[in-house]
């Protein structure tokens, strides 16, 4: 039967079934049907076992079935002839499929020519059958229930060489797995093929084989068992297909998906997958860990959809413009490529630029995207700051209000900034080289030497720096101040020229206005007719005006034969030595305090005269007060000194002659008025005498000397009664006078002598003094008298500087004191006597006199002591109020 | 009148006593030339004349005793001071510096005309004196230096052995220079020479008792 092929087989039965039919037509008679049943039976014989048990079974059943059936419907002779068939039908049946099997497939019996043709058939079916199964491309066994192999096919044994055949001759192997596996492969192939084997159940084993050539390959092998009708494995039929190929390319798949995955893992990208709908479906493990959250964690936020994955993840200002670009994306399969802000797990923000790309199956169809993400952040914070450092630098060069360029090495113009271009209203390109752009801007005037001075500057590397005048559009010509420096690299060599200009123009007429303002101040003070100087705070001499340089014959900086200070030599020099102490003391006062400074003293002139001047001088100070310098002016006030000297002196005489101050001034007035006209009085009497008595008489010289006498004697006569006159107490000569005024009167009478033996006069009368009834005269006769005394007292010995005057209204009489810090004398009345003086030269009538005018006046006059040491003398004076009642 | 050769110099600040001085003196045939101050009176040329200078002690610009003390060194004309003041000191002192005379106003003519004869006197007697001592200077002068070194020697008194020795010169040679000496000085005898020795105030650095030294 196996013999055969499968077609030949079924040809036989159909047609034999056929022809049975057609008899049991023809005959009326059953037992035509028994050929298909038969050829059945034979088809379903090498089935299964439990297919063949079934159909058994059920040929069985139908046949009762109908038996039954037909017995009970009708009971004719048709009807047991039937139910006789079907009887007798499984029971061929049976034996047709019980009949064995011979290993040679041959069948046991070769009986008749129907046999023998069948039998032919058979064979030309089982060639036709091998053919096939040594051609189909897997190589094919059959094993006997034990698992002893019986056939194999051409390819098997190809394959594994003589081994089955080896293994057929051996007695007692275990499992052809055994010989045919790999080593490693075996335990774990024999395992499922022994269980398969004594289950009786089909398997499927892959494990490496050996060849011919004695190498391994894959092979998967698939065995199932032939069951007969009783279920009971016939054989085992199986196929070995050579999978190594397949395998080995499987496992390099594996590993290099594997890579893959790692790689995709590793890469310092993030990368997703996302389906053609834009939905994600796969994050690599670097993006897991940015974001923080996982597919599954994405998908249970509901982010895995485009729109929901855009708005989690990305910068809520990014979020539309990423959205429209995938999605625009995704719409036209074109890759596309952004930048935007990812949210990192820690819920900052971090840029990265996203790309994706479409991956696309052999139709051109978008299978999925892959899309990756670049942590760009850094960069593009530096590039911001990049950015916004060259903004805030381009800023600054348009804001400055200087005019920037830059010129190449060779000088040619690079770049001017905003400023520049407007103020010129052109840019580089105007002119096409710097000479002619220069020379259409700078003065004619001032443009050669600034060219030749910019070029020399170009040539030799060296900074320029140069003031001339430019024009602006508004074509004004204004001074401007161009500076150039040039950029070197590390070696030297000049890589560009920077340059600015700035617009001095205001500056420069501002310093030609000051220029010509401080010429014109300058000019004034030297023609002022005015001694003016001016001095450091420390008082040196810095400046003279031409009065003052002409008065002295020389300048601040000429006399160098001083030693010290200028300012000490020259006071040196040209202060009258009297006044020197004074001048240097109220100068080095005034310089310490910064009070004004005013002082009348006797300067040298360059011719040596001393004049009187009166010098005052005042500080100049800055805005925080500190003083700068100090300026003075000198004015010749020798004519007023002269006029005033001699009014005081006239005003002295006056009182004097008046009045005569003591004795001492009485008698020498005496002694001189009359003496002198008496004394030529008696000469001209002599003469006379002579003249008369000559031979012969001159008469008219005598004539001469009586007229001189009578005129002399007139004089003489004149005096004394002057004298007389002086002490006669004429209340007409009184009058109502403040005593203040009468002493400041008395004190400047006074106060040239002072001044000249060093002394001060301090004045100090109390309030509310009335007024007195004075001869003023003879007040102020008695107060120089007494000033004199003090001075003379303090004089002699040196001791203290300060003369005082004090006037007090104690009662109703008005005291006057006059106080020395000279030796002091015993308070006693015998100075007031006359002829008694302490003095080397005095007669010691002073204060006689004093007193008799005091006690005149209705006042008294007495001396005490002064404490610690000198005198004072006082008088007092009624009050007109006193003096009328 | 006769003529005199003789002038009165006047100085007073008082232009009445002047006057009257140059009248009285005039009275007296006298010639005189008035001043009103020290001041003036040296800056006038004065004539070469016996003269005598009448004085105010009370001048302007110095007191006329200062100007006694000033002009003492040189030759100067007798004083006589004429004062308003009279007082003792001064006086006194104005007598020891040599003055003539000092007199308080009023004077009278005669005191006044007696002190200027006698300052006149004087004033003739110290020329005359003055042209005598200059006659002998002027004959010193021409004595050689050799001579001037003998004259000291012989008026000392030593013998001419002596002087030679001590000139390291011949005693003939010493006798030369003697003659000479006494030739030219016009001494009549040693006894004259000595005297004007003494007047040319030539010391006598030598003795004979000594012999030399």
């Amino acid at each position: 039967m196996s013999a055969l092929p499968f077609e030949h087989r079924l040809t036989i039965p159909v047609a034999a079934s056929i022809v049975g039919i057609a008899v049991s037509w023809l005959v009326q008679t059953p037992y035509g049907l028994l050929v298909p049943a038969v050829s059945l039976f034979l088809l379903v014989s090498d089935r299964a076992i439990p297919l063949r048990l079934l159909f058994g079974a059920s040929a069985i059943g139908l046949a009762i079935a109908l038996t039954l059936v037909l017995t009970e419907t009708t009971a004719n002779t048709a009807a047991s002839t039937w139910s006789a068939f079907f009887v007798l039908v499984p029971c061929l049946g049976a034996i047709a499929v019980s009949a064995p099997r011979n290993k040679s497939g041959l069948s046991d019996t070769d009986e008749s020519g129907v046999e023998r043709q069948a039998e032919q058939t058979l064979h030309k079916s089982e060639r036709y059958l091998r053919q096939m199964i040594d051609a189909v491309p897997v190589s094919i066994w059959c094993a006997a229930p034990d698992g002893t192999p019986i056939y194999r096919n051409k390819r098997h044994a190809d394959a594994t060489g003589a081994i089955l055949t080896d293994m057929v001759t051996d007695e007692g192997y275990a499992s052809p797995l055994q010989a045919m596996a790999h080593p490693d492969d075996f335990e774990a192939a024999e395992k499922v093929r022994f269980r398969a084997f004594t289950s009786g159940t089909s398997y499927v084993v892959r494990y490496r084989q050996i060849r011919d050539d004695g190498s391994y390959r894959w092979t998967e092998s698939r065995a199932e068992p032939l069951r007969d009708e009783a279920g009971t494995i016939l054989r085992w039929y199986g196929v070995s297909i050579d999978i190594h190929d397949m395998v080995v390319a499987q496992e390099a798949l594996r590993d290099r998906e594997r890579e893959l995955s790692q790689l995709v893992d590793m890469v310092p990208v993030h990368i997703r997958r996302l389906t053609p709908g834009g939905e994600t479906i796969f994050l690599n493990k670097r993006l897991v860990d940015f974001i923080g959250m996982d597919l599954s964690e994405l998908s249970k936020r509901g982010a895995t959809g485009l729109t929901e994955a855009v708005k989690t993840l990305i910068h809520p200002d990014d979020v539309s413009d990423v959205q429209a670009i995938i999605r625009h994306s995704l719409a036209a399969g074109e890759p596309y490529a952004t930048k935007y802000r990812l949210r990192r797990a820690d819920g900052a923000f971090r840029w990265v630029e996203g790309r994706g790309a479409p991956l696309r199956d052999q139709s051109g169809a978008i299978v999925q995207w892959y899309g990756i993400s670049i942590d760009i952040h850094d960069e593009v914070v530096a590039q911001d700051a990049v950015k916004q450092s060259e903004r805030r630098f381009q800023q600054m060069i348009d804001a400055v209000p200087v005019h920037i360029l830059s010129f190449s090495a060779e000088g040619e113009p690079t770049y001017i900034n905003k400023r520049y271009r407007d103020y010129l209203g052109l840019s580089i390109p105007h002119y096409p080289t710097l000479r002619e752009q220069q020379r259409a801007i700078i003065h004619p005037d001032d443009f050669d030497a600034m060219y030749c001075t910019l070029a020399k500057s170009f040539q030799t590397g060296e900074p320029f720096l140069l003031r001339y005048r430019r024009r602006g559009k508004d074509g004004l010509y204004r001074w401007t101040e161009g500076r150039a420096e040039p950029l070197r690299d590390q070696d030297g060599t000049i890589v560009q020229w920077y340059a600015v200009s700035l617009d001095i123009d205001d500056e420069v007429h501002a310093q030609a206005a000051l220029r010509q303002s401080e010429r014109s101040l300058r000019q004034l003070v030297e023609t002022l007719p005015a001694m003016i100087y001016c001095a450091t705070p420390d008082g040196e001499p810095t400046y003279r005006s031409r009065q003052l340089r002409d008065f002295l014959g020389f300048n601040v900086d000429e006399r160098h034969d001083v030693e010290g200070s200028r300012l000490g030599g020259t006071l040196d020099f040209v202060v009258h030595p009297d006044e020197l102490a004074a001048v240097k003391r109220r100068y080095a006062h005034s310089l310490s305090t910064g009070e004004p400074y005013a002082l009348r003293h006797r300067l040298r002139r360059a011719d040596g005269v001393f004049r009187w001047v009166e010098t005052r001088a005042a500080p100049m100070r800055d805005a925080d007060g500190n003083i700068v310098q100090w300026n003075g002016i000198c004015l010749d006030i020798e004519d007023e000194v002269r006029a005033q000297d001699q009014l005081r002196l006239a005003q002295e005489t006056l009182a004097r002659a008046s009045q005569a101050a003591s004795l001492a001034e009485l008698s020498a007035s005496i002694a001189h008025e009359v003496n002198q006209p008496l004394a030529a009085v008696i000469f001209n009497s002599n003469a006379c005498q002579r003249w008369l008595k000559s031979e012969p008489p001159n008469l008219e010289r005598a004539q001469v000397t009586v007229d001189r006498i009578i005129r002399d004697a007139n004089s003489a006569a004149d005096v004394v009664s002057r004298i007389r006159a002086l002490f006669r107490q004429s209340i007409e000569s009184r009058g109502v006078a403040e005593i203040k005024d009468v002493v400041a009167e008395a004190r400047e009478l006074m106060a040239q002598e002072a001044a000249r033996r060093s002394l001060r006069l301090h004045v100090q009368i109390d309030d509310a003094i009335p007024p007195l009834e004075v001869d003023r005269v003879q007040v102020q006769q008695v107060l120089v008298n007494l000033l004199r005394n003090g001075m003379e007292a303090m004089a002699a010995h040196g001791s203290g500087k300060d003369l005082e005057i004090r006037v007090r209204h104690p009662d109703d009489f008005v005291r006057i004191e006059v106080r020395d810090h000279g030796p002091g004398l015993d308070p006693s009345e015998k100075i007031f006597e006359p002829f008694v003086t302490t003095k080397a030269n005095g007669m010691g009538m002073g204060l006689a006199i004093c007193r008799s005018i005091v006690e005149s006046h209705g006042g008294r006059l007495w001396v005490e002591k002064n404490e610690p040491r000198g005198a004072v003398f006082l008088f007092t004076l009624p009050t007109a109020a006193k003096a009328a009642g | 009148m006769s003529e005199r050769d003789d002038i009165v110099f006047i100085v007073d600040d008082d232009e009445r006593i002047r006057e009257a001085l140059i009248e009285l003196l005039a009275s007296h045939g006298m010639h005189a030339l008035a001043f009103k101050s020290a001041g003036d009176y040296f800056a006038a040329d004065k004539p070469d004349r016996p003269a005598c200078l009448v004085l105010d002690v009370q001048l302007p610009d110095i007191n006329g005793l200062d100007l006694q003390g000033r002009i003492a060194a040189g030759n100067h004309p007798p004083i006589v001071f004429i004062t308003g003041y009279g007082d003792i000191p001064s006086s006194v002192r104005a007598i020891k510096h040599g003055a003539v005379d000092f007199l308080t106003k009023p004077v009278s003519d005669a005191d006044l005309m007696r002190a200027i004869q006698a300052a006149l006197a004087l004033s003739k007697a110290q020329r005359a004196e003055r042209a005598e001592l200059d006659i002998l200077w002027q004959r010193y002068r021409a004595l050689t230096p050799r001579e001037r070194d003998v004259l000291p020697l012989v008026v000392s008194g030593l013998l001419n052995k002596q002087a030679a020795a001590e000139l390291q010169i011949s005693e003939v040679t010493l006798q030369v220079h003697r003659r000479n000496v006494m030739q030219k000085m016009e001494a009549a005898s040693l006894a004259d020479l000595v005297r004007i020795a003494e007047r040319l105030g030539i010391e006598v650095t030598h003795s004979r008792r000594t012999g030399g030294n």
